[in-house]
């Protein structure tokens, strides 16, 4: 039906305008957002390959929670399964729509460690090990001994996790220092 | 942290609220208007001679389409026209399209209302004026004869010659 009428290129419709003029108007229009038909803002591209502007498809997502789909293709989307686009030279001070949430990160895995492991010379790959004063019941000094698997790469800047991850931190921080002096005065 | 949040600050957001709310419909307008502007130049640049729509007067949510209808079909050689009234939301939510001129058709009812999935729950946010236009004019040609709003010319269809008798009846320019 609808999907086999697909946009005419306007170029090709288009009269007049030197050869620059038409190369431009091309190059724009493939980087229109399908929901507002103007250049994509704040681009993120879904796992199906079709372009929006952040805040367009945010609202789209939000017009129908329970049936979240892409308005192109009709494949299944979300919003974790949404790539940002960052293009070079990006400026971040655009203004941020107070009530679109900011585009989800970029998700971002970190290579393969290399052979060399840092602050051991034993050089086979993934081998962590730690030792602490195991007080029972007290488990917070607990030897530990992990091969293979590497650790989750912390949450990126900015994010809600990563403020959690801040608190907690301090958390324990304050909860060892004030274990060691309760040890020292005991 | 929660706790080092300015109670003032969140005093004032929520009382800006309203504002804010306000503020946002604005933008939203602004918005459509600006997508609602695209279509049209697009729609006055394609060179589809078979379909066209302009906006009614200065309001740019109320549109009149018209389709020719589909060629070696009962509607040949006819013009329907229709309205198009956009919502706020749109292109969230599906313009309602109706057709002015008396269409006798199994997915048309006597008031003009269309039973059309895209229009209603296979609605998508790409979809404009155009594809809605070249949708129904593919409704014309090939009606959904199982969920008819015309149970009488859904009955009728199966006999082009008397459908087409009654298609003319009913044609009104």
């Amino acid at each position: 039906m609808a999907s086999s009428t697909t946009e005419i290129p306007k170029e090709t419709i288009g009269e007049g305008g030197d050869e620059s003029d038409k190369k431009e108007e091309k190059n724009d229009s493939m980087f229109e957002c399908n929901i507002c038909l103007d250049t994509a803002k704040d681009a993120v591209v879904s796992l199906c390959g079709h372009l929006f502007c952040w805040p367009c498809l945010h609202q789209w997502l939000e017009t129908r929670p329970n049936r979240q789909v892409c308005p192109v293709c009709k494949s299944a989307i979300s919003k974790e399964k949404v790539v940002p686009l960052y293009g070079r030279g990006s400026k971040k001070t655009e203004d941020p729509r107070e009530t679109v949430p900011p585009r989800p990160a970029g998700q971002r895995t970190e290579p393969e460690p290399g052979s060399s492991f840092p602050g051991f010379g034993f050089g086979d790959n993934g081998f962590h090990m730690s030792f602490g004063i195991g007080a029972f019941p007290f488990g917070f000094f607990a030897s530990s001994f992990n091969i293979g698997d590497a650790r989750p790469s912390p949450a990126p800047p900015g994010t809600q996790q990563h403020s959690e991850e801040r608190i907690l931190s301090h958390i324990f921080l304050w909860l060892a220092i004030s274990f060691i002096f309760w040890l020292l005065i005991a | 942290m929660a706790q080092n949040v300015n109670p003032f600050l969140e005093q004032q957001s929520s009382s800006n609220k309203q504002s804010d709310d306000s503020r946002k419909l604005q933008n939203d307008n602004h918005a459509v208007t600006k997508r609602l502007h695209k279509e049209l130049m697009n729609l006055m640049m394609s060179q589809d001679k078979s379909i066209s729509a302009f906006p009614e007067g200065e309001n740019l949510f109320k549109w009149i389409g018209t389709i020719s209808g589909p060629k070696d079909t009962v509607y040949e050689a006819l013009k329907f026209k229709l309205s198009f009234l956009f919502p706020h939301s749109y292109p969230y939510t599906a313009p309602t399209v109706k057709f002015i001129t008396p269409c006798f058709h199994p997915n048309v009812d006597t008031n003009g209302n269309i039973c059309l999935d895209i229009l209603k729950d296979k609605w998508s946010a790409l979809y404009d004026v155009r594809t809605i236009l070249l949708s129904i004019q593919g409704l014309l040609a090939e009606p959904n004869n199982d969920s008819p709003l015309n149970s009488l010319a859904a009955e009728k269809w199966t006999d082009q010659d008397a459908f087409k008798k009654l298609v003319l009846e009913i044609y009104k320019e």
